[in-house]
């Protein structure tokens, strides 16, 4: 498939915008193309640009959250498995969690050779599948876009619940006030109005994201202008009695 | 009191310990979160795909009984060519040109077993791989459990290819089908596997117990196609 007929495809999704809390259903729809998935995922559909970009994500969790070879990192929203591929080689073991089956179908293809990998389908919005307590680092790239405010505030809130204490939580988006975020909103804008896709992009505000953290029990909780034009919100779970 | 010198290998002995420490507590989180994943495993990527397994087998299953209904029909069409070939030849022979009789048609030659045909006996048996196929390599494993209903023990077990015996292995232990029809006092491993080879062709198959080291005995007999693998 062409790039350009993965964009038309990504761009003209059969689900609308009504269905946009259909996640299962609008993400088993944009999963079923390897290279639509893709897209969807990183906004490109080639091997050599989604491993720079995973490298940038990698970098970014580096820099805001740190990253160490004893983490055990659980990723929400990992698609393809963009991300886990290389991070799985920097750290101890690597969750990845989806709600679309299609989509962990090609990261399980792409995760054959890493055995320190776990994939999970999720069965609805939220974390219900894992224990409290488990996690040193809970991560979503790329993904809160495409969420309604309610449902990024309750990952957020799941994250806090696996994270074990001391543990880390890193969530991004975009955001209308940097070039990237308005270059993404304009796009956004472009579709006529009667035919806007369950899964268009939707900014937050770095305040949104500061406030998701903070209600959820994180402190040291800070809020990051990325180098690629996104924000992200970082928080840490505290130590218990503290 | 101790000096820099002493004291810098504690400390990094101590680090060592403190790595090492981290690291197992690392791995029982993991392996912590893989139990609760195994617990709770119908929303995990592991159940769709084991449920898609078990819904591959159910269509080999399937398959394989399609194939076992076809099998026997074509064994049962069979039957009924060779019982009217046979009704044909005891007819009274009809008249040549010069009133003399047709030469009869020679009776087929016997199967090379070099053995007494086994009679068919009743068994409890399964077949984990289905004999119901078309055989593409140059050998196959059948394997499976069985014990004869009179409740005397299996001492050996083999396959019969159109009069060639492979000699296969018994007491192979099968716990679930234990835990189901509870231990069979004679044969508390009822497994078995056989070995067999399968040339391009159609096959008589027969599939022979042995009991209490002494006669043969029957447990399914079919016919067999068997097809080089495409390539």
């Amino acid at each position: 498939m062409s790039e350009a007929d993965a964009q038309q495809r990504w761009r003209t999704s059969r689900a609308p915008l009504g269905d946009r809390s259909a996640y299962k259903k609008v993400w088993e729809l944009q999963s079923q193309d390897m290279d639509v998935a893709s897209l969807a995922v990183a906004g490109h559909t080639d091997l050599a640009t989604l491993e720079l970009t995973a490298r940038g994500t990698i970098d970014m969790l580096k820099a805001t959250v740190g990253i160490g070879p004893l983490d055990v990192i659980l990723e929400i929203g990992c698609g393809i498995g963009r991300v886990g591929l290389p991070l799985s080689k920097e750290c101890l073991h690597w969750v990845g969690t989806d709600i679309s089956s299609g989509m962990l179908r090609h990261a399980a293809a792409r995760l054959k050779d890493r055995p320190n990998t776990t994939l999970v389908e999720l069965s609805t919005v939220g974390l219900q599948e894992f224990p409290v307590d488990s996690f040193d680092l809970v991560y979503c790239t790329i993904v809160f876009m495409h969420l309604l405010e309610w449902d990024r505030y309750r990952y957020v809130e799941e994250a806090f619940r696996i994270l074990r204490p001391g543990g880390r939580c890193y969530v991004d988006n975009f955001t209308v006030d940097t070039e990237t975020g308005w270059k993404i909103f304009m796009e956004s804008s472009s579709y006529p109005i009667d035919r806007r896709p369950a899964h268009i992009s939707m900014s937050s505000s770095r305040e949104e994201l500061r406030t998701y953290l903070t209600r959820a029990g994180f402190a040291e909780v800070r809020v990051h202008d990325l180098a690629n034009g996104l924000i992200a919100a970082t928080g840490r779970k505290p130590e218990a009695g503290a | 009191m101790s000096t820099s010198g002493e004291t810098e290998p504690r400390t990094a002995a101590l680090q060592a310990e403190l790595e090492s420490v981290k690291r197992r507590e690392a791995e029982y989180r993991v392996k912590m979160i893989q139990e609760f994943l195994d617990r709770g495993e119908r929303n995990t990527y592991l159940h769709t795909l084991r449920e898609e397994r078990a819904a591959l087998i159910k269509r080999d299953q399937e398959a394989s009984a399609d194939l076992e209904i076809l099998t026997r029909k074509i064994e049962e069409a069979e039957a009924k060519i060779a019982s009217l070939l046979s009704e044909r030849e005891q007819a009274p022979a009809p008249k040549g040109r010069w009133g003399k009789a047709e030469p009869k048609a020679a009776a087929p030659a016997p199967t090379p077993t070099g053995r007494t045909p086994v009679p068919g006996a009743p068994f409890t048996y399964y077949l984990h791989t289905s004999p119901f196929r078309i055989y593409r390599e140059s050998a196959f494993t059948l394997k499976g459990w069985a014990w004869p209903e009179d409740g005397r023990p299996v001492t050996g077990i083999r396959v019969d290819v159109d009069g060639n015996l492979y000699p296969g292995t018994t007491g192979i232990e099968e716990p679930e089908v234990v835990a189901r029809y509870g231990v069979q006092a004679q044969n508390p491993k009822p497994g078995f596997g056989v070995t067999f080879e399968t040339p391009p062709g159609r096959h008589t198959f027969s599939l022979e117990a042995q009991l209490a080291n002494a006669e043969w005995r029957t447990i399914m007999r079919t016919t067999i196609w068997c097809e080089p693998a495409p390539r």
